[in-house]
């Protein structure tokens, strides 16, 4: 008899577990849907790579011209076009979860988005992934062309490819804790714009957007792998041109530490946020 | 059983005052000054299984702080409240597949899509299997008439026919309660009626109880048999319309047109004329000085008329008469 019950608790947890899927997974098809509805302003948002990644490629070729040696720490020329292309594609692939929430809260259309049957982080994170997926795949699209022009193949094996978009998922996530924890401010402050510039301005610099922060002086490059920008743009990137499964192993538990801390800061923020909540508009 | 419980609500807010000026804004920095203001000071009722509720006052009185309340987004400073037996605000999640909302000034509807797509995705939110989302969706397209709607980008609607699929699209999962704020605002006569009327056959036939604010007479006339005002965040009526209509609907006004001109100025004792033209008269009076039969027959005396009106005063006099006092 209890082995009956274990099955149709069992049926019931697979049924639950189906629906919840369907849930997020429909959340999520419907901003990849929106983004697709106005495709020509998303690739026109994001035709602006194929010219950085023309500038950068040219960049590195003179800098690397001047050199004898072929790698820079640790990164040939070719390496450093395809990093660039993918850090590229993390952060202009990114979905403003700040705006969208501060929007949300500033015009009050949170008493539609808090009161539907769902997480309303999990929502937040899963409809950004629709439009994310979408980004980043026109960013790739579009820059891969003239990497392949001026850097040639990767240097990549397909098995090597699902770890590395493990790292991808762990880097989209922090960037949403980050995020949201900013959006969620607009319960408390005005403007959260300078919030996000600040973040921005960590994940240029010390987070491997502009370069690898290998090339940074060692104490800033100590201070940089301690904080959790470059796992947001670095890590994907570096494992990308450099797959070790020391590497992987070495970001996914940094990412998930670092997950442990932002996420529980965006849950007491989230909480305290609701308690306060005061919706604007009458 | 009844389906909303509200005792004793209160909702406090804290307002940062800022005076003006640069020196206003530096000071607000230093020393903030706040400011309490009682949105909602100690409201108390309770609704039945499939009443129709109008809930009025003026801007800024508390209605829209209380559908907030009672939706669970807002936690009250103080006082209990129940929605179907849950509490709002701590069983915010479960009492969702429950209830429906509509803000007529917020849009839920993906801008950029068809209706349809948000429709499914709600289909999804709220766990409808499709058999059941099917019949629900036919239904409302029927109530609502917006079969040639559903297919089009969101953006290319009208206000009015696009209304009418955000509220559909806060029905699909046969919510009990309905919280409507403000659902006709802006939207012309056909479109008002249309909505008023999928409203009724909503309340007719699944036995919906609908809790609805609007600044609109017609809506609280034509689907409301109670009406609760607000003002100051306090309870200052709560009883049937047709009480309402009575206690401040003393005053008629009837439009008279003569067979033939008139000659001098026309006046009945007790009457007030509003207006005189050649053929017709406007005129005002008080239901409990004068009877109507009274005032008909001295009109008719003597004279034979083309055409007689005897209206009351729309609701908005009403509510404008109750807060004057």
């Amino acid at each position: 008899m209890s082995q009956t019950t274990a099955q149709t608790t069992g049926h019931v947890m697979g049924y639950r577990l189906r629906q919840k899927l369907a849930k997020y997974g429909a959340i999520t098809a419907i901003n990849f849907q929106n983004q697709l509805a106005y495709i020509w302003d998303t690739l026109n948002r994001s035709l602006f790579i194929i010219f950085i990644m023309f500038i950068f490629a040219q960049l590195w070729q003179a800098v690397y011209a001047t050199r004898t040696a072929p790698e820079i720490a640790g990164l040939t020329l070719p390496g450093i076009i395809w990093y660039l292309l993918v850090a590229e594609m993390m952060e202009l692939g990114k979905f403003r979860h700040d705006l969208k929430i501060s929007e949300e809260v500033k015009d009050g259309s949170i008493a539609y988005t808090l009161v539907r049957p769902y997480h309303y982080l999990a929502y937040h994170f899963f409809n950004g992934l629709g439009e994310t997926i979408v980004r980043m795949a026109l960013v790739f699209g579009l820059g891969l062309p003239v990497v392949l022009y001026y850097a040639g193949r990767p240097d990549l094996e397909l098995w090597q490819l699902p770890p590395i978009l493990l790292v991808v998922l762990g880097a989209m996530l922090i960037d949403f804790c980050v995020l949201s924890t900013i959006g969620l401010l607009a319960f408390f402050t005005e403007d959260t714009a300078s919030f996000r510039m600040i973040y921005q301005k960590f994940v240029f610099v010390i987070g491997g957007l502009m370069f690898p922060i290998d090339f940074l002086p060692d104490w800033l490059q100590w201070i940089a792998r301690l904080l959790p920008f470059h796992l947001t743009t670095y890590a994907p990137a570096r494992l990308f041109v450099d797959f070790s499964w020391t590497q992987f192993n070495h970001f996914l538990l940094l990412q998930l530490v670092w997950l442990g801390i932002l996420g529980t800061i965006l849950w007491v923020q989230y909480r305290s946020a609701a308690r306060r909540l005061a919706v604007n508009g009458g | 059983m009844t389906v909303i419980e509200i005792d004793n609500l209160q909702k406090e807010f804290e307002i940062k005052q800022k005076a003006p000026g640069l020196r206003g804004s530096v000071q607000a920095i230093f020393r903030p000054v706040k400011r309490r203001v009682m949105a909602v000071s100690g409201i108390s009722f309770a609704l039945d299984p499939g009443e129709m509720l109008a809930f009025i006052g003026p801007n800024g009185a508390g209605k829209s702080t209380t559908i907030k309340m009672l939706t669970g987004i807002l936690f009250p400073t103080s006082g209990s409240a129940t929605v179907l037996g849950f509490n709002p605000w701590r069983e915010r999640r479960r009492m969702a597949y429950q209830i429906g909302s509509v803000f007529g000034q917020k849009p839920q509807l993906w801008y950029h899509l068809p209706a349809a797509d948000t429709f499914q995705l709600f289909a999804r939110i709220y766990e409808l299997e499709e058999t059941p989302f099917r019949r629900r969706l036919a239904f409302l397209i029927e109530a609502f008439q917006i079969e040639d709607l559903l297919q089009i980008p969101v953006r290319k609607l009208s206000l009015g026919q696009r209304m009418k699929c955000e509220i559909a699209a806060s029905l699909l999962h046969g919510p009990r309660v309905i919280f409507l704020d403000e659902p006709t605002i802006g939207l012309d006569v056909v479109a008002k009626q249309q909505i008023r009327e999928a409203i009724r056959t909503l309340n007719a036939e699944e036995n919906t109880t609908i809790f609805l604010t609007s600044h609109d007479a017609g809506d609280i006339e034509s689907l409301c048999k109670r009406v609760i005002i607000i003002n100051h965040g306090r309870l200052i009526f709560d009883d049937r319309t047709s009480v309402l209509k009575r206690q401040y609907l003393r005053r008629k006004v009837i439009d008279v047109r003569f067979g033939e001109a008139l000659n001098g100025p026309f006046h009945l004792p007790g009457v007030q004329t509003l207006k005189q033209g050649t053929y017709g008269v406007k005129l005002a009076f008080d239901t409990e000085e004068l009877s109507v039969d009274q005032v008909i027959q001295q009109i008719m005396s003597g004279r034979a008329f083309n055409d007689i009106n005897i209206q009351d005063p729309p609701l908005e006099e009403i509510i404008r008469e109750i807060y004057q006092e």
